[in-house]
């Protein structure tokens, strides 16, 4: 019996990706879990795996379409079966085409929606945590929703679910003039770069962003890096500074609890995270990326440069899971290699504090009144004024710089 | 509560002091809220307590007990001379109920529940008139807590008088057991309060206007039940109109049959027992702007919230099961919700029972409608005829049937018609809120012997395996 798969839910807050490859063709026999096409969702690529063992009989997207939830991706039955519904091959798809009705595949008749399997208990746990079981997949018997499966869908889901904004058909006067004055090469906007920009502009419209600098002396804090990344390479390990500024923000983080915060606006609530899952902002060859260090507190800074290391590399290869996306509480945004004295970073919504690291630079610096060379570099931090006052602001900033300025003052507190 | 002009404030105001209202005003309490909870009175409990599920329950069991001591030759007891002083027995029943409404007083001064007696009427959204004995008061509330109930329907041709034509309250406090009763309506209260006539004594007939007895109930079961019916001399008339009631020396119920033609029911008392209506009339929602259905319920969300911020509605005037259980666990989420708990009704199921003989119950999903929800179903039956316990209860009458999704095994609901098959509800319904399948049920120890074996046996049968009956 032919089968239609749909494009399932990949992950909260996900309405629609963009057909990045196929990997199979019409007439190709697959077997389950074999990889049927590259999906560009949110920040992340992901391979579907088919659900079925059978021929593929049908594609019902084209490379580059943007398809939401539900649509059907691909009908696969056996040999000399033929595709319900419809006839004929691949329809040419521009990429903003909408997809082709759905295909029910016959003799499924669509079950009214079930409810989630999960006790009373576990169902209470869920609205307290605001979790929508409906999202989320049980792994107890027969896919019964445990009350794990709820935290952790609660701690992954902290990420904003970012609401497609259509483009608006008609362009604004402004741009189309612009465009009838010489040469213009058009380029599409990609997926990551829309849901970036919609990120961006969010955050710029929600929080009331406001940036605080400083500079810490980070003299002794290389010397010390140098003689630990000396020591760690030598057993073959991988080391860099990162690590460092993710252990002196996370001490800092937990003085100040604020920073590692959202607020339910709708209740009227302060969330205080007691886990710290600090995300890193990662610049890749197709624009901003955002991976997460899940409890940043537990690991040794050995652990942290590895894991860094592994999520800025895959994340440049777009090969992250969503989850690997999502969940963080505090961002740290690392533009000191690229130059520059300091900028004013925009929050990671829910967040409410995002910390920059810029360039490290020796400078003069005047030292029980003689003129010295030290390391110095600038830090910023930019908060929301909203639920932070600026007096918070600079304590923060000051603890970190404190921390920074004397490592050994960083070690005492891990 | 200050009457006269003086107004008086309080957080929270529960308009109905039923299942649903005391309820909601003690949990309120309980969570630290200044709670007021205005009832009609003249006592608090609501229809379930003074003129519902608690006498009609009493009653029952009393006329149950007459009714087996003098059918149990069989059993080689015979009792001779059986007489029911009614007014004694009702006396029983009014004492139940003034323990019971009692109870919820104590409940409410122990928990500071300020306790009004008087008729409610929104003035606005944040203030309530209330009519006392003493005069008009209003209080201020920051919500308020509409739990005012349901009451009997009337058909147009046939009004309550009191006397001859009653409802449902009246045949719960009668002198005398009726020569004849006519029940109009065969429907849980009905065949109930039918059932306990006929075993006092009554000669009764109900009549149903539509074909069938109690809509929606499982057919099997419904077959069953008419066949007890039957056995108890309960004269069915379905397809039945009932028009008016001519009083004289030949009193009856003037019915329609099925082919037109009139058909006389010789009655000293009708009782109609033809629905339930909301009483969300004369409240003033209308200028507070609540938003009703149709027929005049409230419309509420899953947290109990109408449309307007800061009013909540609880129990059977929100519709769907007129339920006491129903209102309780609705009272809960409101009060939760009130305090600013993430509570939301969200029950898998709400058991129903009707105290007939035997027993008819079910919880969750009939099979009819777990077809329609497009599971591929598996049932299940277990027949009492095969339960020791049954037997020696001289009660083997009646069965379970499990209903099952085909393929993922999961219990989907439960119908029972038996002797006490009420009581198998509560496991039943925990089953299903913990959305448990086949095998957990099946591989639970059931005690024996019970009749609560019975849902275990039922639970094998939809695997193949049961053990005490023949499987097909």
């Amino acid at each position: 019996m032919a089968y239609t798969f749909n494009f399932p839910d990949v992950g909260e807050g996900i309405h629609e990706g963009r057909v990045v490859e196929w990997l199979v063709s019409a007439g190709d026999s697959v077997s389950e879990d074999q990889p049927l096409l590259k999906v560009e969702t949110d920040k992340a690529v992901v391979e579907l795996p088919s659900p079925k063992a059978g021929m593929v009989l049908e594609l019902h997207a084209t490379s580059d379409a943007t398809i939401e939830v539900g649509d059907p991706l691909v009908t696969i039955g056996q040999t000399g079966e033929t595709t319900p519904a419809t006839a004929g091959g691949v329809r040419p798809a521009p990429s903003t085409l909408r997809l082709a009705p759905k295909v029910e595949a016959p003799g499924s008749a669509p079950v009214a929606a079930r409810r989630p399997l999960a006790t009373p208990r576990t169902r209470a746990r869920a609205r307290e945590l605001g979790v929508d079981l409906t999202a989320v997949r049980g792994s107890g018997p027969g896919g019964r929703i445990t009350d794990d499966d709820v935290k952790r869908a609660s701690t992954t889901s902290n990420a904003p679910a970012v609401e497609p904004v259509r483009q608006p058909r008609t362009m604004p006067a402004a741009v189309a003039e612009t465009i009838a004055d010489g040469e213009v090469e058009r380029v599409p906007v990609s997926h990551l770069r829309k849901v970036i920009a919609n990120a961006m502009r969010t955050s710029k419209q929600t929080s009331a962003h406001v940036t605080h600098v400083d500079e810490a002396d980070v003299t002794e804090l290389v010397e010390h890096y140098r003689t630990v990344k000396a020591a760690v390479e030598a057993e073959g390990g991988r080391f860099t500074l990162l690590p460092f500024f993710v252990k002196a923000l996370v001490t800092v983080l937990k003085r100040y609890p604020i920073f590692n915060a959202s607020v339910d606006e709708e209740r009227q609530e302060i969330l205080l995270k007691k886990t710290y899952n600090i995300g890193i902002a990662v610049d890749t060859p197709d624009g901003l990326i955002v991976p997460v260090i899940r409890n940043a507190d537990r690991k040794d800074m050995v652990e942290l440069a590895a894991e860094i290391g592994d999520l800025a590399d895959r994340a440049r290869l777009r090969q992250l899971r969503l989850d690997e996306l999502r969940g963080g509480t505090c961002t740290i945004t690392n533009i000191g290699p690229l130059g520059g004295i300091f900028a004013t970073p925009i929050i990671n919504q829910p967040e409410l504090a995002i910390v920059g690291l810029h360039r490290i630079q020796e400078r003069p610096v005047v030292i029980d009144g003689e003129v010295a060379v030290r390391k110095m570099m600038y830090l910023s931090v930019s908060f929301d004024h909203r639920w932070i006052d600026g007096a918070d602001g600079a304590r923060f900033m000051s603890d970190l710089v404190r921390l920074l300025s004397k490592p050994g003052l960083l070690m005492a507190r891990l | 509560m200050v009457v006269g002009s003086v107004s008086r404030g309080c957080q929270v105001v529960v308009i109905g002091a039923g299942p649903g209202g005391y309820v909601a005003a003690l949990r309120l309490a309980q969570l630290g809220k200044d709670v007021i909870l205005v009832d009609k009175g003249p006592r608090l409990g609501g229809v379930c307590l003074n003129v519902g599920c608690i006498p009609s329950k009493a009653l029952i069991h009393a006329a149950d007990l007459s009714w087996e001591v003098q059918h149990a030759a069989a059993m080689g007891l015979s009792v001779e001379g059986v007489s029911i002083d009614l007014p004694k027995l009702v006396a029983w029943k009014d004492g139940i109920v003034e323990r019971l409404t009692g109870g919820i007083d104590f409940l409410c001064s122990k928990n500071g529940v300020e306790v009004v007696y008087g008729t409610a009427r929104f003035a606005s959204d944040r203030s309530l008139s209330v009519s006392t004995e003493d005069g008009q008061g209003e209080v201020e509330f920051q919500q308020a807590v509409i739990a005012t109930g349901s009451e009997a329907m009337q058909l147009p041709g046939l009004r309550f008088d009191g006397r001859r034509v009653v409802g449902s309250s009246e045949v719960l406090s009668l002198n005398e057991v009726p020569d004849r009763l006519a029940v109009i309506g065969a429907g849980y209260i009905g065949l109930e309060l039918g059932t306990v006539y006929a075993k006092l004594g009554s000669k009764v007939t109900v009549v149903e206007f539509l074909p069938e007895i109690v809509p929606g109930l499982d057919r099997d079961v419904a077959k069953a039940l008419q066949r007890q019916l039957k056995k108890l001399g309960v004269k069915l008339l379905l397809e039945h109109r009932a028009e008016s009631f001519v009083d004289g020396d030949e009193p009856a119920l003037v019915t329609t049959g099925p082919d037109g033609a009139e058909v006389r029911v010789p009655a000293d008392l009708v009782m109609m027992s033809v629905g339930r209506v909301p009483r969300s009339r004369d409240l003033g929602l209308e200028t507070i702007g609540v938003a009703t259905d149709d027929k005049g319920f409230i419309t509420v969300d899953d947290r109990q919230r109408t449309n307007v911020p800061g009013i909540y509605a609880i129990g059977d005037v929100t519709g769907g099961a007129l339920l006491a259980h129903k209102a309780y666990q609705e009272a809960k989420v409101a009060a939760e919700v009130i305090a600013g708990e993430p509570a939301a009704f969200d029950s898998v199921a709400i058991p129903a029972v009707i105290y007939t003989d035997p027993e008819v119950a079910w919880t969750g999903m009939t099979e009819r409608e777990a077809q329609d929800a497009g599971h591929a179903v598996r049932t299940g039956t277990f027949s009492f005829k095969a339960s020791g316990r049954a037997m020696t209860l001289d009660a083997t009458d009646g069965f379970i049937k499990v209903i099952a999704d085909a393929e993922s095994r999961q219990l989907l609901g439960v119908t029972a018609v038996g002797r006490g098959v009420s009581e198998l509800m509560g496991e039943a319904t925990l089953a299903l809120e913990m959305g448990a399948f086949l095998e957990d049920v099946g591989l639970t120890i059931h005690p024996h012997p019970t009749m609560s074996e019975a849902f275990q046996e039922a639970i094998e049968a939809a695997l193949g395996k049961a053990v005490h009956q023949v499987n097909t």
